[in-house]
């Protein structure tokens, strides 16, 4: 005999199976989910997050605001959805990369484990494209073999290749900069004490010059 | 920002010293407006009962170690609409806040800093008068004429824009927001819209607001968005058509700027209006806690007919320093403390 206290137990856990699995079979998933990177299946087209942002309009509930990119049509979108609404969130695998070469407005990664190769289109990365440099380490998203989106590394170390020595001249607003150019190309404005050969890191948020490597 | 952040990025260290600036010129305003500075505690008793802000919990200990339970404000109007019941008449707070389950970043940091002030005798329009003069003259003394936030530039000077909330829905929806006061025929207006959402009626309110009009207000100069529908004002006095409240909000660029209210100075109703929020909480699951006694005492003493403003200082200063992020204008956010 199974005593009352057990059998309520079971019945609990019958209900929670049936339900956690009616849930996950819907497909459905949680506004929590959307993220930067994550893909949402919308009107015939997946989306990739570029960016999200939780709203709270004091009265009533939380919201969360994404930004999205049409995987089919580059197009850009801002959704805004209620905290707990439904979202079709589809599965994207993560897969860490290095960037190999461009050609044209491909861009070329490689998985190091398996040599596997994927190229993405500019218009798929976007402004990141110019933090890109030779064996830079990124994550790709892989929606059903696809390549998605890539997430660089908050900080990069780059080569300064050319940095012009500082004009000393108005320097009454305090810190002073100057443009120096890394080795892929890209510029940036550095305190004037660095040197052409030195490493730097910059920030792949706001492009900033964050310390010396 | 980090004091690394302020010693090796001169952008940021000029956000800062901004900031200091701003916060300087705010207090100046309105001592030169006559308003009186208060200070009211950090922490409170019985915080407000909006149902859908977290306070955050703070445990004080006497010596022998009896235990109470306090809370850290989510905004001083309770504590300052006492003061009003004690006869205070122009007053102003600068403040830090604290709402709990806000994103680290973005438009929101779960401490930042609010102005509020009241006027009693007052109204909510006095408040915007005082509101667009406050932007203006920070502007002059720092040589400001745009503000800037994302892609835009919004310039400071003319007369700003005042529009009801009902002829916003006229502009974006096409709608007439008298037809759309009940959860019906909100939910109605969803689904013509393409939204498969239910809930509150300010869930589906907020969900067209958010998605079909908020991104577009204040673009090419502040706007006031003013009259919201009157269930979703606690704390507001009903506007000359009842079924409104007297409620604004300012927007720059898109982004929701303060909350005013012509103030609600009704014992009775201002009792009901937080009695239905707690109610609220507890069906949302929400923590409660008992509606402050000491709050309507205050208000059934008699306060006169006032205006009352909140206003988030760390976005006012976004706007001015043209800052991509609240992490930027905020010395050591939860966000750089938690990475």
């Amino acid at each position: 005999m199974v005593d009352k206290e057990t059998q309520k137990g079971y019945f609990r856990f019958i209900l929670y199976f049936l339900f956690s699995n009616f849930y996950f079979l819907n497909g459905m998933s949680q506004t929590s989910e959307i993220k930067k990177g994550a893909a949402i299946k919308k009107d015939g087209d997946i989306y990739v997050v570029t960016d999200s942002q939780h709203v709270n309009p004091g009265k009533g509930s939380a919201f969360v605001r994404a930004k999205m990119k049409s995987l089919s049509s580059g197009k850009a979108l801002e959704i805004t959805y209620k905290v707990g609404e439904n979202v079709d969130i589809v599965d994207v695998q993560f897969q860490s990369m290095q960037f190999l070469y461009k050609s044209g407005e491909l861009f070329a990664f490689m998985n190091m484990k398996n040599y596997e190769q994927v190229e993405l289109g500019a218009d798929l990365i976007g402004g990141e494209t110019k933090y890109l440099k030779d064996n830079l380490e990124v994550i790709v998203g892989m929606y059903q073999d696809r390549p998605i989106s890539i997430q660089l590394p908050k900080k990069v170390a780059y080569k300064v290749v050319e940095a012009p020595p500082a004009v000393r001249g108005d320097s009454s607003a305090g810190n002073v900069t100057k443009e120096a150019t890394m080795e892929n190309g890209l510029k940036v404005q550095v305190p004037i004490f660095i040197k052409e050969g030195e490493e730097i890191l910059v920030n792949t948020d706001t492009g900033e010059y964050s310390a010396r490597a | 920002m980090k004091w690394q952040d302020l010693k090796a990025n001169p952008r940021l260290r000029r956000i800062y010293d901004e900031r200091i600036k701003i916060i300087r010129l705010t207090r100046e305003f309105f001592w030169r407006a006559g308003f009186l500075e208060t200070d009211t505690p950090v922490v409170v008793r019985l915080p407000g009962q909006e149902p859908y802000l977290s306070p955050i919990p703070a445990y004080f200990h006497e010596p022998a170690g009896t235990e109470h339970k306090f809370y850290l404000h989510t905004s001083p109007e309770f504590s300052m609409k006492k003061l009003l019941a004690a006869g205070y008449s122009k007053i102003f707070q600068i403040t830090k806040c604290f709402r709990d389950y806000e994103s680290f970043g973005g438009a929101h940091n779960p401490e930042f800093a609010m102005i509020e002030w009241y006027r009693a005798p007052g109204t909510f329009l006095e408040i915007m008068g005082d509101t667009e003069r406050l932007f203006k003259f920070i502007a002059r003394k720092l040589n400001i004429k745009m503000l800037e936030h994302k892609n835009y530039s919004i310039p400071l000077g003319g007369k700003w824009e005042r529009k009801t909330m009902k002829q916003i829905w006229k502009k974006f929806i096409g709608v007439n927001l008298d037809d759309c006061l009940i959860a019906e025929a909100m939910q109605k207006l969803c689904e013509k819209l393409g939204y498969e959402i239910q809930g509150a009626y300010e869930d589906l309110f907020y969900k067209i607001f958010l998605n079909k009009i908020e991104p577009h207000l204040g673009i090419k100069k502040p706007i006031f968005i003013y009259d919201y529908p009157a269930q979703m004002c606690s704390l507001s006095r009903p506007a000359k058509d009842p079924r409104y409240a007297e409620r604004f909000e300012l927007y720059i660029g898109g982004l929701e700027l303060a909350n005013a209210f012509g103030e609600l100075t009704d014992a009775e109703s201002q009792k009901n209006n937080l009695e239905e929020d707690r109610k609220k909480r507890k069906q949302l699951g929400c923590e409660v806690y008992d509606v402050d006694g000491n709050f309507i005492d205050a208000i059934k003493s008699g306060i006169q007919p006032a205006g009352g403003i909140a206003l988030g200082i760390d976005r006012m200063i976004m706007l001015f320093t043209g800052a991509r992020d609240i992490n930027e204008v905020i010395f050591q956010s939860a966000s750089d403390m938690s990475r």
